[in-house]
């Protein structure tokens, strides 16, 4: 799979290089705001930091507990993204 | 490394699906991440839990979902169906209507100033034809409802009838007749006559030049058509201006301009165009009347009647040798008739043409 991600470096880099990276990060946190998923998530570590007592949280902790929330939350969301995301790269592949 | 050395057809599309999920994901991953150091710093901060700080206000302040009610717990309407007690005329009013209401019953405000300017207009200019439009004055000062406004653009409708705005869109079409009569709105009624006893000299002299200006007997009244108004003849015509010019002012129109003939030609006629200078303004034939100071315009009007003349020139050459005046001037007319501009030779032409008249009528 070194072909993979090779390939994966590979396309990063060129998406970073045409500026494409930054634009669709925007985009994508654009769209989370407004479906809400930022709120309901900011609620989540809410909960999780009165859990663990406001002085003990650590960057860590929210991590591991948000993420693969997060992650769940936005896959059936966003297709509009990944659509794109799939043009951008065919674009880039040349195929 | 070159993306175009690695072509992808059809099976690859799956693995360009898997890359760009991965690609996606880690884009999500980036946003959560960014999240969780937001909130962390929050927190560490101490800015994370303050809008909770107060728990007595935020339950004072909750959303309310209740039907009938909005979110703030308010009722809609309220306020709809309640009557106010008004202070000025001690009314009931619908809550709705109240202000506006209050606006009209205390008279201030910028649209009860506005109807009030356009009622004192309409009844300075109604007064004199109806009388009793006092009446629905009190019962409108009180009264917003729809025919009161009916009635004020009535009113107004009426009052632009006459006003001096008017005689700027007649000016057009009537030259300078129409707006030798609506020029001066208040001196002329409504009809089409006018009172001579309001009138100056210089007034009565300048109608009389382009109006008929013959009195009537029932209304007293000068009449405002032109020189060839069929009701009434030259007769009176000059009648009207004797009376009213005193007898030395023969400024009658002319009623037979075919006479006219090369006979009566001025040919040296400087000095007698001097002379006859003076009835400059007032000779004009009737249907010049439109366009009486212009001098070049009558030259249109006359070169038709120009042709008629060699016709008659036999009848007009009879009738100088009688006229006193006119024998002088019959001789060696047509080798100068050129020197002499067509304005001047007209005037000449209608001044002798009126002493011609004035001869053979004595």
């Amino acid at each position: 799979m070194s072909k993979d991600s090779q390939m994966r470096a590979a396309i990063n880099q060129k998406l970073i290089e045409m500026g494409e990276r930054e634009r669709l990060k925007e985009l994508l946190r654009a769209k989370l705001v407004e479906c809400g998923w930022k709120d309901q998530l900011k609620a989540h570590c809410k909960d999780v930091i009165r859990e663990k007592g406001l002085e003990h949280v650590t960057v860590e902790d929210l991590v591991t507990e948000v993420t693969p929330k997060g992650r769940g939350r936005v896959q059936t969301r966003n297709k509009q993204t990944k659509q794109h995301n799939s043009a951008l790269m065919s674009r880039i592949l040349g195929c | 490394m070159k993306m175009e050395d690695m072509p992808l057809s059809g099976p690859d599309n799956t693995k360009l699906e898997s890359l760009v999920h991965d690609i996606y994901s880690e884009l999500v991953e980036d946003a959560c991440l960014g999240l969780c150091f937001e909130v962390h710093r929050a927190v560490k901060q101490g800015y994370f839990f303050l809008d909770e700080t107060d728990q007595e206000s935020m339950k004072e302040f909750e959303i309310v979902d209740q039907p009938g009610v909005d979110i703030f717990g308010q009722v809609y309407n309220q306020w709809k169906n309640k009557e106010c007690e008004c202070p000025n005329c001690k009314r009931l009013i619908a809550a709705s209507r109240f202000a506006p209401h209050l606006e009209k019953c205390l008279g201030m405000g910028r649209n009860s100033s506005r109807i009030a300017n356009r009622r004192l207009a309409s009844n300075n200019n109604m007064s004199k034809s109806e009388s009793d439009q006092e009446d629905n004055d009190d019962l409108n000062d009180n009264d917003w409802s729809y025919g009161a406004e009916k009635k004020a653009k009535k009113r107004k409708s009426d009052k632009n009838q006459n006003s001096p705005r008017r005689s700027k869109s007649m000016k057009h079409k009537n030259g300078e007749l129409g707006t030798i009569v609506t020029s001066e709105p208040y001196k002329y009624n409504f009809n089409t006559g006018i009172s001579y006893e309001t009138l100056g000299p210089d007034e009565v002299r300048s109608l009389l030049t382009t109006q008929c200006g013959v009195i009537s007997e029932h209304t007293k009244k000068m009449c405002t058509r032109s020189q060839r108004c069929p009701q009434h003849t030259d007769e009176q015509r000059r009648a009207v201006r004797v009376f009213l010019l005193g007898p030395s002012a023969p400024t009658l129109p002319d009623a037979d301009p075919v006479v006219e003939n090369d006979g009566f030609d001025i040919p040296d006629g400087q000095t007698l165009m001097s002379r006859l200078q003076w009835e400059d303004s007032s000779d004009i034939s009737p249907t010049d009347s439109a366009s009486s100071k212009a001098s070049t315009n009558p030259s249109d009007s006359r070169r038709p009647k120009k042709k008629k003349r060699p016709s008659l020139g036999l009848n007009s050459g009879s009738g100088g040798g009688g006229g006193g005046g006119s024998s002088s001037l019959t001789g060696g007319s047509s080798s100068s008739q050129s020197n002499i501009s067509l304005s001047t030779k007209k005037r000449g032409l209608s001044s002798l043409h009126r002493l011609f008249r004035a001869s053979t009528m004595t």
